[in-house]
């Protein structure tokens, strides 16, 4: 689920310099401009700046969230990456290739092939059941019907729906037509995910399930994922790295605790001001070095972990505890102290010291 | 003072209402006087188009063509090699499901030819035994649906068969199956182009308006003289007439599809095509479907129109009743129109929301099951038909084919309801139709007659300007201007003053019954019922029994109209209260207002876009009736509709009769279209 | 107008025109088996006609069609060749269709019926009997009567219900005016003959006097129907003749029509139609088979075959 776990360098999206301008006369106002685009005055010209020079590389098995409030420009920046809608002015890669240049052809041999998305209001088909839903990506794609059923058959199972597979989309649940959206989404095994507020109509105990679901998901698949959301929680338990936006500008791209505890612009200050911090950083910001002199407890936390999650165990126990890898091993230790520091202590400049 | 008048509408009106007024009274009457009427610039256009029609049809680029019935080449302009190939086309499909059910030999002919039909009189198609079909039609209405279609399929036919009514019906019913679909695909192929480019909406708009509302009498001509005589005429006339409600639903339907499913669509890998025939079309295809029944209601509501130009059927057999008053068979038709409508309405509802099973692990027998039981059906059928043959040896096997008048009949039934109708009502309504014409009817025709045209512009545009502002009046104006420069702006008038009474009346019932009926989801289910009957049972049929009561008079031309043109209101109505969203009855509620403050203060106006469109049918449904108002008896456009088939110049003086009621329509269609989008936005509807 | 013909087009006519030559060389005078096509209107004698002279031509070894068919319109179409020939064309409601059509072109007068027709204003045969009017039938009568013929929408005075005006224009008004009328009746125009029964009907239920348009033959004989006796016809006396329009309606002729094609391509079954001859009588009794007996058009048309093979057989032959 991390990046550093992946060996490979290369990104499998690229953007360079991409604007999304709507409007008529969007593309002379973009030449005339010369890449320094002034939302305000493309608005007296009756054009709306959607995404305003976005540059940024996702890397394989990558999970980038893409933050911002309502009408900031996530959606339409994931729209210029599916190509959805065309940008204006830029340039975008998948997987080294210009997708901008792509035919109508290769661009739905790469969307058969590569792409799945899932979308806030689900977009399922209503004229079809459960698993023609789920089969219809294979389908289009001249999959037969036997096997496009019988794979969306296992895709059920793998979003935990099994038997409802004659049930029409409008008979589900809110939260059971989410997971029809996402097992429709996975049916061709993309390896690009995009996800749009797939959770933000759901209510909030069940978009916590779903968020829980989502993990084990990716677990298991580990594809690149784009996500939208416009909440900063949901944001900061899945993301490898956030992206935040403000009226087309992506004004910071970094890790969660990065973004918490240095905010490159005022807007991001003002915007993770009140994120607590246990809620950001690992338990690897506050360990200390393991020093064999100190006796440690047997309880061992992985230092992936949130330090919220994990704050409970580290304060009830005496002696500080140990904290491992992801292959077992012990790679340092933490102290109550820290913890009840980063808890109570308000901002600590000694913490963010120790980061990256 | 200014100020005011800016900011209230009402007042702006009011101002308009006096100024027209004082028009009509200070504006002499003089002919030869623009400010009275306006010279009839126009007067030579139906020529024109005459000439036109005639150089294109007769004249233009001729080709050499053999003709071997008289051994000689002759003359054929290309034009109407094209259209008659058409024709013919149309006619084979017509003829092919026509003789699957009936039996025949044009088919054969098709691929040999007369000759060798006539040399080998074997090679004739048998025609399946009533039975069958209705057997038939029952396993359909079984596979389709369930048992309950399967009943209603299997009674539909067999009441035909048995009431004598077989052959017209099956001739119908094969005009019926090829025309409908037709009109379906044509009308979703143009539905799609629209919804593609914003410029053929915008073409295809005022064209849809006019095909809607032009009475169907005055294109019978152009269909004849360019397509010919025949189902195919009937076919095509239908056509033109059924489309429009397709298109419009199924942009509707397309448009109201939300981006994120379209978008969804794209992103499995969807190409263009697939994205149409597996995402937009199906997604929209509440909309889409109420454009199929509008289809099949259209379809049949011009079986007796069709046949004018040559479609058989129970349409001819209708008129040839009402031309002896025999109201009872009339009737007997009417139900038999009436019933396959609904059936095939209903067929076609049920194939649409036809579910696969993927799961149901199927033997060939289950799989087959219904195609074996037609197999079943039609041997029977074939035995029982040949055991009829025995049985019935004075020439009519009934289990083979009942004759046309050799079944059962309810005529006298009927009859018998009319008379007693008749007797009834007859003194009671004297009484009213004179008061009503005398003292209502000819003072407001006589007040429209006296308008001259500078008021009648005025009020109009001045109304296009106060509700929509400069473009609207030009728009208005234009219409206007159209039908004031032919010779017929008097007949307009009087159209103008049918329509409006009929208009107010028709508007009147429709929404206090469709208010009143949708306060019980069951009284409006009933409503809409009785609206789908109303709109395809022929209104030739109550065109006697309304002259019986009110004579050949206004009183009977204003109720034949209104019984069609209440229809939308009522409709639209229950429509529009429906989808007032519950949370605002609930709020009503909550603020402790009665049931009637609710219904004034809430539904009516949350409603009322709705009901305008509602209204806005009603002057269509209400100029389309134009017509049969005149087979009556009227002194306006109509009648001049109905005479042109007869004249020299019937192709051009029907297209420009048409168009001018046409004008009209879209005039009042243009006012109401604006006010109600505006009070839509206001309501935040759309 | 000389274009160049498509070559494939010309080919493919100049082979079939060298087949068939060859092959109907023989047998000249033979008929097209192409069907002829016969219109079927709405009144019950045109319908049995049309039946009974398909069955003649059925007969004569022919293949015969029927389509339904406008009564006005149909002219056009026999132009055009869709409909082959027209049986039944009255002179003052067809008449002016039918040398509309001619006038173009495309359409040939194939003869005239022994039948005379009348087409004229008159009244029922009981508001003679019950006085409504005295006087009636002679038109002089209706200078003193005309408040017993007054409707609601008459204004006051005596109305005359005229067919639609294409059929006649405004031959009556135009007669009211001459006649001296004009104050005292005005007259309306129905929409269609349904009108005209349904008042007929209607005027009889209430025991009301009106006059209608009407002719004869026709269905209404049989419950009685008086005609209007007006200063007799003479040519040239009507206004758009420009005579001076104090005149009736003359005795009618009741013509056949065809498609010029029609001789060449059906030369026998055209000899038979050209032959082909009613009498008032034989009209009477094919609609009286139908309004009268009740039975079927069909079955009229061939029962009427079998009864008066005397009567058709020599035309046939
Ligand atoms: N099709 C469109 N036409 C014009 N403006 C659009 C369109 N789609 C989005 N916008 C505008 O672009 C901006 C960004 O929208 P969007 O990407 O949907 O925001 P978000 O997904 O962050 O809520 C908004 O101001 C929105 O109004
Ligand atoms: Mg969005």
């Amino acid at each position: 689920m991390s990046s550093e776990a992946s060996n490979s360098n290369d990104p499998v999206i690229r953007c360079e310099n991409v604007f999304k301008i709507f409007g008529d006369n969007a593309k002379r106002m973009m030449k005339e401009s010369g890449g320094e685009v002034d939302a305000a005055k493309f608005q007296e010209q009756g054009c709306i700046v959607g995404v305003n020079n976005a540059s940024f590389d996702v890397h394989p098995g990558e999970l980038l969230i893409i933050m911002g409030l309502s009408g900031s420009g996530k959606s339409t920046l994931l729209r210029c990456i599916s190509r959805l809608t065309d940008a204006t002015a830029g340039k975008i890669f998948i997987e080294g290739e210009d997708i901008l240049k792509m035919n109508n052809k290769q661009l739905i041999q790469l969307r058969r092939s590569k792409m799945g998305m899932v979308f806030q209001s689900f977009a399922l088909l209503p004229h079809k059941t459960v698993l023609e839903n789920i089969a219809f990506p294979l389908q289009v794609k001249g999959v037969s019907t036997d096997d496009s059923i019988k794979r969306a058959g296992e895709m059920m199972e793998l979003v935990s729906l099994s038997g409802r597979e004659n049930y029409f989309p409008r008979e589900l649940s809110g939260g059971q037509q989410q997971r029809v959206g996402i097992a429709r989404s996975l049916a061709i095994e993309p390896d690009i995910w995009f996800l749009d507020e797939p959770f933000s109509a759901l209510d909030p105990l069940i978009r916590k399930e779903m968020q829980d679901e989502f993990l084990r998901l990716q677990g298991v698949l580990s594809k690149t994922i784009l996500f939208v959301t416009h909440d900063f929680d949901e944001a900061l338990r899945l993301a490898d790295r956030i992206a935040i936006m403000k009226d087309g500008i992506i004004e910071q791209l970094d890790t969660p605790a990065n973004i918490v505890l240095n905010p490159a612009t005022e807007y991001v200050r003002k915007f993770t001001e009140e994120v607590p911090r246990e809620k950001v950083l690992k338990i690897e910001t506050v360990m200390d070095p393991v020093n064999p002199a100190d006796p440690v407890s047997d309880i061992k936390v992985s230092k992936d972990a949130i330090i919220e999650s994990v704050a409970e165990v580290v304060l009830n126990s005496s002696k500080p505890v140990s904290v491992i890898d992801s292959t077992g091993a012990i790679v340092g230790a933490v102290h109550a102290s820290k913890v009840v520091h980063l808890l109570f202590g308000g901002h600590s400049k000694e913490t963010s010291g120790q980061l990256s | 003072m200014m100020e005011l008048l800016r900011e209230h509408k009402y007042l702006q009106f009011m101002l308009l209402i006096a100024v027209f007024l004082l028009m009509c009274m200070f504006v002499p009457a003089t002919d030869g006087s623009w400010l009275w009427r306006l010279p009839p610039l126009f007067k030579q256009l139906p020529l024109m188009i005459n000439n036109s029609v005639d150089f294109l049809m007769f004249e233009w680029w001729l080709v050499d063509v053999y003709d071997p019935d008289i051994e000689e080449y002759e003359k054929q302009p290309v034009m109407r090699q094209v259209t008659r190939g058409i024709s013919g086309f149309i006619l084979f499909l017509i003829e092919f499901v026509r003789e699957l059910i009936l039996g025949g030999v044009k088919t054969i002919v098709t691929f040999t030819s007369w000759d060798w039909a006539t040399e080998n009189p074997w090679a004739r198609w048998p025609g399946l035994p009533w039975t069958v079909v209705a057997g038939g039609a029952a396993i359909l209405g079984y596979r389709l649906s369930g048992i309950g279609l399967a009943l209603f399929a299997g009674f539909t036919f067999v009441y035909i068969a048995i009431f004598g009514q077989w052959e017209p019906s099956m001739q119908t019913l094969s005009f019926v199956l090829i025309a409908a679909p037709m009109a379906i695909l044509i009308g979703l192929a143009l539905g799609v182009c629209a919804y593609k480019s914003k410029t053929v909406e915008t073409i295809l708009n005022p064209l849809l308006n006019i095909a809607q509302i032009m009475p169907h009498f005055s294109y019978l001509i152009p269909v004849m003289v360019f397509f010919g005589i025949g189902d195919h005429a009937g076919a095509i006339a239908t056509i033109i007439f059924a489309t429009p409600p397709m298109v419009r639903l199924t942009l509707l339907g397309l448009k109201k599809v939300s981006p994120e499913v379209a978008e969804a669509g794209r992103m499995a890998g969807c190409t263009d095509r697939q994205l149409m025939r597996r995402v937009l079309i199906p997604t929209a295809r509440r909309d889409i479907l109420i454009g199929v029944n509008q289809v099949i209601m259209q379809c049949l509501a011009m079986v007796v129109i069709a046949s004018l130009i040559g479609a058989k059927g129970l349409g001819n057999d209708l008129l040839i009743a009402l031309n002896r008053l025999r109201i009872g068979l009339a009737l007997e038709i009417g139900v038999c129109i009436v019933l396959i409508a609904i059936v095939l309405d209903r067929l076609s509802l049920a194939w649409a929301n036809k579910q696969t099973d993927y799961f149901a692990d199927q033997s060939f027998k289950q799989r087959h099951k219904h195609s074996i039981w037609f197999m079943g059906v039609f041997l029977a059928g074939v035995v029982l038909a040949w055991i009829g043959s025995l049985v019935f040896k004075e020439g009519f096997n009934y289990l083979y084919l009942i004759p046309h008048n050799k079944g059962l009949t309810t005529g006298p039934f009927w009859q018998a309801g009319v008379d007693w109708l008749w007797d009834t009502f007859f003194y009671t309504l004297k009484g009213f139709n004179e008061w009503f014409i005398v003292d209502v009817l000819i003072p407001v025709k006589t007040a429209f007659l006296a308008m001259p045209v500078v008021a009648t512009f005025t009020l109009a545009m001045g109304t296009g300007f106060i509700v929509g502002g400069i473009r609207s009046a030009l728009i208005v104006g234009g219409y206007l201007l159209f039908i004031a420069l032919t010779e017929w702006w008097d007949r307009a008038l009087i159209t103008s003053y049918l329509m409006t009474m009929a208009v107010l009346i028709s508007g009147l019932i429709g929404i206090v019954a469709g208010t009143l009926c949708a306060q019980h989801p069951r009284a409006a289910r009933w409503l809409l019922v009785w609206c789908d009957t109303f709109q395809t049972f022929p209104s030739f049929i109550y065109l006697i029994p309304v002259m019986m009561l009110f004579g050949v008079t206004d009183t009977s031309v204003l109720i034949a109209i209104v019984v069609y043109a209440t229809i939308p209101a009522a409709r639209y109505t229950v429509v529009g209260l429906q989808s007032v969203p519950e949370q605002l009855h609930d709020a009503g509620s909550m603020a402790g207002v009665n049931r009637f403050q609710r219904y004034l203060s809430i539904e009516l106006p949350m409603s009322f876009p709705h009901m305008a469109l509602g209204i806005n049918q009603t002057v269509v449904f209400a100029l389309a009736m134009v017509i049969i108002g005149a087979l009556i008896g009227t002194d306006d456009l109509g009648q001049l509709i109905l005479g042109a088939i007869s004249e020299k110049q019937g192709v051009g003086n029907g297209l420009v009769l048409g168009f001018c009621v046409a004008f009209i329509g879209l005039a009042i269609d243009q006012i109401l279209r604006t006010w109600a989008n505006q009070r839509k936005a206001a309501l935040g509807l759309e | 107008m000389k274009l160049r013909t498509p070559k494939s087009l010309r080919t493919l006519a100049v082979a079939s025109a060298i087949a068939l030559t060859s092959f109907t060389g023989v047998a000249k005078a033979a008929d097209s088996t192409q069907p002829i096509v016969i219109p079927i209107h709405n009144w019950s004698s045109q319908v049995v006609m049309a039946y009974v002279l398909g069955g003649m031509f059925e007969s004569m070894g022919n293949n015969v069609e029927y389509v339904p068919a406008d009564s006005q319109a149909v002219y056009e179409s026999i132009r055009n060749g869709d409909v082959t020939l027209s049986h039944e064309v009255w002179q003052s409601t067809f008449g002016k269709s039918f040398y509309n059509a001619m006038a173009k072109g495309g359409v040939i007068d194939a003869g005239t019926h022994s039948a005379t027709t009348l087409e004229e204003m008159g009244v029922p045969t009981w508001v003679i009997e019950q006085d409504l009017c005295p006087g009636l039938p002679n038109w002089e009568a209706l200078k003193d009567c005309h408040e017993a013929f007054a409707t609601a929408d008459s204004g006051g005075k005596g109305r005359w219900l005229e067919g639609p005006q294409s059929w006649h224009g405004n031959l009556m008004p135009e007669r009211l005016e001459a006649l001296g009328l004009a104050d005292n009746w005005t007259v309306k125009f129905a929409g269609g003959a349904d009108a005209l029964w349904t008042e007929l009907a209607s005027a009889k239920k209430e025991g009301r006097a009106t006059i209608v348009f009407n002719w004869t033959p026709n269905f209404t004989d049989a419950e009685g129907f008086t005609f209007i006796e007006f200063p007799e016809y003479t040519p040239g006396c009507r206004k758009e003749d420009g005579g001076d329009g104090k005149c009736g309606s003359p005795k009618g002729w009741l013509k056949k029509a065809a498609n010029y094609k029609f001789p060449k391509t059906h030369p026998a079954a055209y000899t038979a139609f050209s032959k082909l001859d009613f009498t008032t009588t034989q009209i009477g009794e094919m609609a009286a088979l139908v309004d009268i007996e009740k039975m079927d058009h069909k079955d009229a048309a061939a029962k009427w075959l079998a009864d008066n093979e005397a009567v058709w057989m020599p035309w046939v032959k």
